[in-house]
């Protein structure tokens, strides 16, 4: 498949433009109120089947993380943002932290160089995503 | 549904091939036959009559058989049609059915038409004296010599009986090629073969002859007639399995 | 959502071999399937007993809850394109006006924006036209034609990606804005497989999987690492194509895998690559008869 918009092959494409939008909602590009972009518009950003966008939608709105206005389109819900982050933070320690602690396992770091290797990283940080976003 | 009439429409849209290549040949073929007989002495003979020796001209029998040039090519525009325009026709969604009623009828139309041109142009030719040098080119004797309107009948029936003739041979060869085409050339004979036979064995050669000399060319034509419908159902039973 | 074609023990058998065995098959109106299989499966035969240009030997075929052969109420809702259009001799606008008669829901509008996307010259004739212009040009009329059953068969034979890009651009875009049934059968598959809802391969005239497209998307995985490690990690697995080079081997393994058995996987440091819908395919082909349908239910 051309991924000029880069859609990976391992997953359904609805769950990725679900997963996509989720992200753009999670990282503020998408304010909660703010129209969410059509199946057709979608569709035609990544070159895929109509009903397949409409699906990730969906999935976003059963969650309900977007709402319908009658008419008008899929709107980001309120609270939206909130919860994907929680939801994010609670997958963090499965996501990171125990590929890492398993990986430093594997090549002997103990504890400390490690805590003091995770200190070393934060600091090396940009300012602007230092500390985290605050909720 | 008035699919065959857009399938008439169809075949007319490069129009020079059926409406003009007819005219075009039979003009060429009237021309050479015009430059021959132009260019040809006037013949001339002695005859001896009770007031002495007399010069005549001889007598005309001026009948090129130059107009059969448009028949064949009906023949050949009936069977260059399918295999030209077939295949698009029925991915056009048009049926089989459509498509041989409306080829069929373009046919038709086309020989009517071309019929009277051809009854026209011999009350021409007999009004000028053979165009000005005694020739027969549209007047064929016994088929096209009577009134005008028996010669339009007559050559509209003949123009239409090849048409459709052409178009079963187009027919047979999409379906079943070269081979099909001889096997169907075959068949033919083999039943012209098995009439002969018939006629012999019943030894009604005289009543055959009988029968054909008695035809006038109107009995002819509708003989003409009655062939024409059954190429016709032929060439119909013919494309309903073909495929492209 | 009705059924827009409903094919029931199809067979079509020619002197010398069985083109299509007993195919069934329901294709949902108002969607865009992909129709896979190597040369000579059996698409193209399937694609013309639909359109009516070929005949069955036995079983049913409906379109819209009619026999399509000589059947012009239901031929006029469908517009077939096949690879090796034999036109009369026309020039490109004489092909377009005659299909806009015979179209009830024609756009000469779309024609027109067609020709001048692919750069069809309007009036050259038909015979003059290069292999990939000749596509293009069935192209222009399958999709001007906005039949409610649209099937392309293999229609890019000479056009380049660039056109062919054009053309899954314009079928998306026109498709939403006239939803109808689509049937694209195609050897490109991974240039298509995002257009796809659904998917039918076909092979040796069966139907070897109907499935949706999005199901298809991670049921086959190439896994490629140290042999032992990956013998273990693909243990009581189904595993196809197996390839060894040194003390590396890679196989294709069959069936999901999910979080947890990524993670296994990265600990065990083993390269995980998702086959696309076209390796998945061919690799299937290589297979015996019947192991598609069986591994993917």
């Amino acid at each position: 498949m051309p991924d000029v918009a880069g859609l990976e092959e391992g997953t359904p494409l609805f769950a990725q433009i679900a997963g996509r939008l989720a992200e753009e909602i999670a990282d503020g590009g998408l304010a909660e109120g703010e129209r969410v972009p059509s199946m057709n518009e979608l569709a035609a950003f990544y070159r895929i089947n109509p009903a397949t966008a409409a699906k990730g939608i969906n999935l976003l709105a059963d969650d309900g993380l977007l709402e319908k206005r009658r008419g008008i389109g899929m709107f980001v819900a309120s609270g939206a943002r909130r919860r994907l982050l929680g939801q994010r933070r609670e997958r963090f320690a499965a996501h990171y932290v125990e590929p890492l602690v398993t990986e430093a396992a594997r090549l002997g770091i103990d504890t400390d160089d490690l805590i003091a290797l995770v200190r070393q990283s934060l600091q090396a940080l940009p300012l602007t995503s230092q500390g985290g976003i605050t909720v | 549904m008035r699919t065959w009439r857009d399938v008439a429409r169809y075949h007319l849209v490069v129009p020079w091939a059926p409406l003009l290549i007819p005219w075009a040949i039979l003009a060429g073929s009237f021309l050479v036959n015009l430059v021959i007989f132009a260019l040809a002495p006037d013949g001339q003979h002695t005859v001896v009559t009770s007031h002495g020796p007399v010069s005549v001209p001889n007598a005309t029998s001026g009948y090129t058989g130059g107009v059969a040039s448009i028949y064949i090519v009906f023949l050949i525009i009936g069977l260059n049609l399918v295999g030209r325009s077939l295949p698009f026709a029925l991915s056009l969604g048009v049926s089989r059915r459509s498509y041989y009623a409306g080829s069929a009828a373009l046919g038709v139309a086309l020989a009517v038409a071309d019929g009277l041109v051809l009854a026209v142009l011999q009350l021409i030719e007999r009004a000028t004296d053979g165009w000005g040098v005694r020739m027969d080119f549209f007047r064929v004797p016994y088929f096209l010599a009577g009134p005008w309107y028996l010669t339009w009948l007559t050559s509209s029936v003949a123009l239409a009986l090849l048409f459709i003739y052409g178009m079963w041979f187009g027919i047979v060869y999409r379906r079943w090629s070269l081979f099909g085409v001889t096997a169907f050339v075959i068949a033919q004979l083999a039943v012209v073969l098995a009439g002969v036979l018939l006629v012999a064995g019943a030894n009604a050669w005289a009543g055959v002859g009988h029968f054909f000399t008695g035809l006038t060319a109107a009995g002819l034509t509708g003989l003409l007639a009655g062939l024409a419908l059954l190429l016709l159902a032929g060439g119909h039973a013919t494309i309903r399995r073909a495929t492209v | 959502m009705t059924t827009a074609i409903s094919v029931s023990g199809l067979t079509r058998r020619y002197r010398d071999h069985l083109a299509l065995d007993q195919v069934s098959l329901e294709v949902e109106s108002r969607s865009i399937i992909g129709l896979l299989g190597r040369n000579g499966a059996g698409k193209t035969t399937l694609l013309r007993i639909l359109a009516g240009q070929e005949f069955p030997s036995s079983g049913s075929v409906l379109v819209h809850g009619a026999a399509p052969a000589e059947n012009e109420a239901v031929l006029r809702r469908m517009v077939f394109v096949r690879e090796d259009q034999t036109y009369p001799d026309f020039r490109v606008r004489h092909a377009l006006r005659v299909a806009s008669w015979f179209y009830p829901h024609w756009s000469a509008e779309l024609a027109d924006a067609l020709l001048a996307d692919f750069g069809l010259p309007a009036g050259r004739p038909v015979k003059k036209l290069s292999r990939g212009m000749r596509s293009a040009l069935g192209i222009v009329i399958g999709l001007a034609a906005r039949a409610e059953v649209t099937m392309f068969d293999e229609p890019y034979a000479g056009l380049d990606a660039v056109a062919r890009q054009i053309f899954y651009d314009r079928l998306l875009a026109d498709y939403a804005e006239h939803p109808r049934t689509i049937l694209l059968s195609t050897h490109l598959i991974d240039e298509a497989a995002g257009l796809l809802e659904r998917v039918v391969v076909i092979d040796r005239g069966r139907i070897a999987l109907t499935a949706d497209a999005d199901d298809l998307r991670g049921v086959a995985t190439a896994v490629s690492g140290p042999m032992l490690a990956v013998d273990e990690f693909t243990a009581g697995r189904v595993v196809w194509d197996r390839r060894r080079v040194a003390s590396r081997v890679s196989v294709v393994v069959v069936g999901g895998l999910d979080e947890a058995d990524r993670l296994r996987a990265g600990s065990l440091h083993l390269d995980l690559t998702p086959l696309t819908l076209q390796q998945l395919v061919v690799q299937a082909a290589a297979q015996p008869a019947d192991t598609l349908e069986r591994t993917s239910a």
